[in-house]
């Protein structure tokens, strides 16, 4: 039925279509995994053996694409990711509270302040990357050196696919891509050089430069600012400390507009939780539809 | 007429749902060496019922799972003929959870022979 290990794998993409991409993506990479070992195997004991003859004893055991779909299917279906949470109508100050139980505010809150690390590596890293191997071109040494890092790219990939699910509960490839095995480094270099995902990759690194420092930017000013605010009272009655100052008179804030002082920070800092746990999604997105292959 | 084998298949993979389990932690808790899937798919084709029980296919997803649970841990080794292949160890909430595991199928084994001989 199946001629080669690809018209399999293409057969259990069909079968798996409409399902999350990353999920497909292990699928692949599982399958493939033990097909090409299984064949390989097959090989050593009877070298003479076809391709089609061995592959069609090795699925009869593997299973078909449909049975293997639904078992993928049928565990993930049992194993939802830690950070989704059943989700109950409530009133809207409740919901906007609750804030401070979502682990998903609390994860993408520490997933904008890493963000800012990651991606300057990743700017750094593309930047040197592509800078060096294109300029070493000229020599045959380059070539080799562009294949590695955009091995490295990929392995980026996978690893900022790990944060992106840790913090912000978006399910992301728990596999590393792989497609070009038993190939010359001349040819897998090719391929790599060919395939859209390498360079959504790279973009991703960039982009991740600029997002990173926005992400940061806003977290540590809403963060001070809501502070400032609370303090306001602990500084005025505590340190004898004024935080208003008009050409260069100081100005001391009437003890009645504490508690409005200390509600704002609160309720600004709430609404920046809020709105961070929104970011946290969208980027989640965004990072799934640049490092997934569909 | 009713479709037996139907129903006969769904019961075979439901059965495999909670054994599978069980059955690839012990594998790998005897293992000294980390195992990846072929391995461990070979180990279980010699030692099972000449009627394969499950596709060695389904292991794969359920040893993805149990990493998922922290009961496995696993990474990733480049091979010499094909893809990189990934390697499997139990962990120490892999033995404690097996453990457990072990006690609720020998008592389950018990409960259904029990019913069973009437």
């Amino acid at each position: 039925m199946f001629n080669t290990i690809e018209e399999y794998l293409e057969a259990l993409k069909n079968e798996m279509q409409g399902g999350d991409s990353a999920l497909l993506q292990d699928a692949l990479a599982d399958a493939r995994e033990h097909l090409s070992t299984a064949l390989a195997v097959a090989r050593e004991k009877n070298a003479e053996l076809k391709e089609s003859d061995a592959l069609k004893i090795i699925i009869d055991e593997y299973g078909t694409p449909e049975e293997t779909a639904s078992a993928y299917k049928e565990v993930e279906r049992r194993t939802s990711p830690s950070l989704k949470q059943a989700v109950k109508p409530q009133s809207w100050i409740i919901r906007f509270f609750g804030v401070y139980a979502d682990a998903r505010a609390w994860g993408a809150l520490l997933y904008m302040l890493i963000a800012f690390i990651t991606g300057i590596f990743y700017f750094t890293w593309a930047v040197t990357g592509i800078s060096v191997s294109l300029s070493l071109v000229i020599f045959i040494f380059g070539l080799p050196l562009a294949l590695l890092f955009l091995l490295s790219v990929r392995g980026l990939a996978l690893v900022e696919g790990r944060l992106v699910e840790a913090l912000l509960g978006i399910r992301m490839p728990r596999r590393p891509l792989f497609s070009h095995q038993g190939m010359k480094w001349f040819d897998r270099l090719k391929a790599l050089l060919t395939d859209k995902a390498t360079w959504l990759m790279l973009v991703y690194m960039f982009v991740q430069f600029v997002l990173g420092i926005v992400y940061f930017v806003l977290v540590v000013v809403v963060l001070s600012i809501s502070l400032s605010f609370i303090a306001i009272p602990f500084l005025q009655e505590y340190v004898h400390q004024s935080v208003v100052e008009m050409n260069g008179v100081p100005y001391v804030l009437p003890m009645w507009i504490y508690p409005l002082l200390v509600l704002t920070g609160v309720l600004l800092w709430t609404t920046f939780m809020n709105i961070a746990r929104g970011i946290g999604q969208l980027h989640g997105r965004f990072a799934k539809w640049m490092l997934v292959t569909e | 007429m009713v479709d037996t084998s139907f129903a006969t298949k769904k019961f075979q993979k439901e059965m495999n749902a909670g054994t599978s389990s069980l059955v690839l932690l012990n594998v790998l808790s005897r293992s000294k060496e980390p195992m990846y899937g072929y391995q461990i798919a070979k180990l279980l084709e010699e030692n099972g019922p000449d009627l394969p029980l499950m596709k060695q296919g389904t292991l794969y997803p359920v040893l993805r799972s149990l990493e998922e649970n922290g009961l496995l841990s696993s990474m990733v080794e480049p091979s010499v003929s094909g893809p990189p292949r990934r390697y499997y160890t139990i962990t120490e909430e892999g033995r404690e959870a097996m453990k457990e595991w072990l006690e609720i199928w020998k008592q389950t084994k018990k409960f259904v022979d029990t019913i069973l001989k009437g």
